[in-house]
């Protein structure tokens, strides 16, 4: 049973901690995705995993030996190295890079045997690298290069394999291919397999636990379901994620939204109708353009409803699959009284919402600005007999705007009153609206 | 199908690698024979090889003495010979060097002249021969011997340092402190020329680089050195390959980077002062030979560096031929021949290294 102890490592450049006090311990069979932002240790610890690196304080324990007392040839016996920088000088053929990683299990003066060749070949048919053997490895593709420098690592026939970012220079058939190699090679024959990577994606799909750093501490350690969830991104990379579980592979799968960026604050509110994913986009855009956004009726568990949750906006909610009861009506009128613009997606109307678009038509007659998005034809998403097409005319009568699309609709929002009150089709009541919210 | 004959290549390698050497042996052996062929006193190819055969105990039995004019054996075997063997020995302990550097620094540009050992081994030299009066003499070196290791060692050793960033040797600070090294070593060497006056002309000329009046005795002091040193370092050959992958990547394969490094160190930094000994300073035959036998034969170190050997012999002694015979009855310094080779060469590698190596 080979055991990977890390104790209370910390690590210095100069005065700057890189890492402090990691401690973790990994055994045999483990794949361990370490994860977290640039400049955060990744590649610090797996330096001072691999004995390139001597921490400054702690020990780390191959065995119960700590590293730093063994032999280096005696260590490489052990342990196998992808490094991030992965360019050689030397015009050595892939073969001979290959053969390279026999090296420690040679003595001084021996050449390598047929055995040591058969290794070789079996690592570079793995790698799918055994055609590129006899070029020269300086002259070989960035992702060429680095399947060279993984067939090596397994020529060593290492129980502990680290990678550093091993799939920055391949394209997606070669990073998934690799994962794929490294993992069966990780369940079938136990090696530890210990990753620094970027790609959430990849190690929720490969890694049975996952390191979490952040600025050199250890933030979260543990499977990597219980590493992997986007509180944990959130405080960690300052990025909203969403993470859900992926039904096709069977594994998490992180969506990261961009970070927010800061607009100045407006002091207009706006009450989205939407659902079915049409209002995703939107919610997120409004609240960086500055908006205060609000949304409802949804449906717990429509697209819409979990992103107005992980964004914080304000929701107006109705039970799964169910028509809106009067009791939400009423709470989503109250909403959108408070809005100062009412937005309609493109969403589909059925007899189950219906009653939004005559909300829609309540907020008109309140006086209080509506935007329709028509991207789509009301015809073709009007599963209520005509109701809701029906509806639309009496939207466009009382002087609802129509815009073709969310660009269109940022764009008139934006637009000054003047502008305002020199497009055609919208009426006088609405700047003076916009002008009485605005000055409000 | 291709990939097959890639493996069968590849296990018949060391036959081929066997065959390279005995060509290159052939080749040096045939360049040796020529060379006693050139000089001012116009000697016979036939008569040099029934000289030369007469010291060989099997065959002096066929050979016909009495066609070998006494003088002329004295010219073959006490001028020529020993002459043409310190120029393949010199040769061969320069590339060898050369070979060293390049690999423990992953720099094509290293080599003796250029990491400023070849200088530190002159200044020691000088030294030695302006300033030590009592004669030191330690397992059979002479004072000047000796000082010259000290000094060409202790110069590398002070490159290295100064060059070393953290655990890595950048390139271009390497290069730069060579340079610096270089420079501030000359101004000893002058600053010591000019004090001395007179004493010095002799050196002037050894410095410049030349084998002009060398003896036997020369040539059993380098011989040790070169033969001991490259076998030694052949032990590291292997090391050599997976250093020039990269200090980390060697570690990871096992090898104790910083020990093989300062062994290796040693080792070429007294082969260089060897050479220096006798020969004076002799750039560029450790940059350009193991970066042509480099570009036929492939990185390797266990090929690379026996072929460099060889292949270095075979240069400098045709140098010396022609440094001979260049200028008529007044030799040129084979320093002189090696620098207009060696200079177009260099600017050569300084301007395609961008697409070879990532310096």
């Amino acid at each position: 049973m080979v055991l990977l102890n890390v104790n209370g490592v910390e690590c210095r450049y100069g005065s700057i901690k890189i890492l402090e006090n990691v401690s973790l311990s990994v055994k045999e069979g483990d794949f361990v995705g370490i994860i977290g932002p640039n400049g955060s240790g990744k590649t610090t610890l797996l330096k001072s995993i691999s004995r390139t690196l001597k921490p400054h304080l702690g020990t780390i324990l191959l065995d119960d030996k700590d590293i730093y007392s063994l032999k280096s040839v005696d260590v490489a016996k052990q342990m196998a190295v992808v490094p991030q920088d992965n360019t050689i000088s030397f015009s050595f053929t892939a073969l001979e890079v290959v053969l390279m990683g026999r090296s420690p299990h040679l003595s001084r003066f021996q050449m390598e045997t047929e055995s040591d060749m058969a290794i070789a070949r079996k690592a570079m048919d793995l790698t799918n690298t055994w055609q590129l053997a006899a070029r020269p490895v300086n002259e070989l593709s960035g992702g060429e290069r680095q399947r060279v420098i993984i067939a090596r690592a397994l020529a060593q026939k290492p129980k502990i394999l680290l990678l550093d970012e091993p799939l920055t220079y391949l394209d997606i058939v070669n990073q998934l291919e690799i994962m794929d190699l490294v993992k069966s090679l990780c369940v079938k024959e136990g090696i530890i397999v210990m990753t620094a990577i970027h790609d959430l994606n990849l190690a929720a799909r490969y890694c049975s636990t996952a390191i979490l750093l952040k600025n050199g501490k250890i933030f979260s350690a543990g499977r990597i379901d219980e590493v992997l969830t986007s509180e944990n991104i959130k405080s960690v990379f300052k990025v909203d994620a969403i993470v859900k579980k992926n039904l096709v592979t069977n594994s998490l799968y992180v969506i990261p939204l961009s970070p927010p960026k800061s607009s100045p604050i407006k002091n207009c509110a706006i009450h989205l109708i939407c659902g079915a994913g049409t209002g995703t986009a939107l919610m997120k855009i409004l609240l960086e353009e500055g908006y205060s956004v609000t949304t409802g009726v949804l449906n717990v568990l429509d697209t819409d409803f979990e992103t107005a949750e992980l964004l914080n906006i304000p929701v107006t909610s109705e039970a799964p699959f169910s028509p809106i009861t009067e009791k939400t009506r009423k709470a989503n009128l109250a909403m959108i009284n408070k809005a100062s613009t009412v937005v309609v997606t493109s969403v589909p109307f059925g007899h189950g919402n219906l009653q939004n678009l005559e909300a829609a038509k309540e907020a008109l007659k309140k006086g209080i600005p509506l935007f329709v998005i028509d991207e789509v034809p009301i015809e073709s998403r009007d599963f209520t007999q005509g109701q809701a097409t029906a509806l639309f005319g009496d939207l466009k009568n009382m002087g609802a705007v129509f815009v073709k699309n969310q660009d269109e609709l940022l764009h008139m929002l934006n637009v000054s009153e003047e502008k305002l009150k020199m497009a055609k089709n919208v009426p006088p009541s609405i700047v003076d609206h916009l002008k009485a919210r605005g000055a409000s | 199908m291709a990939t097959d004959k890639i493996e069968y290549n590849y296990s018949r390698r060391s036959s081929r690698w066997k065959l390279i050497l005995a060509l290159l042996i052939v080749a040096l052996v045939v360049t040796i024979i020529i060379s006693l062929n050139i000089g001012y006193a116009n000697i016979s190819l036939s008569e040099i090889l029934d000289i030369l055969g007469k010291q060989i105990p099997f065959l002096s039995g066929s050979i016909n003495s009495a066609s070998i004019s006494p003088i002329n054996e004295a010219i073959i075997f006490q001028i020529r010979l020993p002459r043409v063997l310190a120029g393949a020995l010199v040769g061969a302990g320069l590339a060898a060097a050369g070979v060293i550097y390049q690999g423990i620094f992953r720099n094509p540009m290293a080599d003796s002249y250029v990491l400023g050992a070849s200088a530190g081994a002159s200044v020691g030299y000088t030294v030695a021969v302006l300033y030590v009066t009592s004669a030191l003499t330690l397992i059979g070196l002479g004072t000047a011997q000796i000082f010259a290791f000290i000094f060409a060692v202790l110069t590398v050793f002070v490159v290295y340092f100064i060059s070393r960033v953290g655990n890595k040797v950048p390139i271009s600070t390497l290069l730069l402190s060579g340079i610096v090294v270089n420079i501030f070593l000359l101004s000893i060497e002058t600053l010591m020329e000019l004090r001395s006056g007179q004493a010095l002309s002799g050196i002037v000329a050894w410095l410049a680089g030349g084998f002009s009046n060398i003896v036997w005795e020369d040539v059993w002091g380098i011989l040790p050195f070169v033969l001991i040193g490259i076998a030694l370092t052949y032990f590291f050959t292997r090391d050599l390959n997976m250093l020039s992958m990269g200090d980390e990547t060697a570690q990871h394969l096992g090898v104790n980077t910083e020990g093989v490094r300062r062994i290796l160190l040693v080792i070429g930094s007294l082969i260089t002062a060897a050479c220096v000994c006798i020969s004076g300073v002799i750039g560029f035959v450790g940059l350009i030979i193991p970066h042509m036998t480099r570009l036929v034969i492939g990185p390797d170190h266990r090929i690379l560096l026996p072929a460099s050997a060889i292949v270095g012999a075979i240069f400098l002694v045709l140098c010396d031929a022609v440094a001979r015979i260049a200028t008529g009855a007044s030799e040129l310094p084979v320093g002189v021949i090696t620098a207009l080779v060696g200079t177009p060469f260099f600017i050569y590698l300084l301007r395609r290294r961008k697409t070879s190596y990532s310096l």
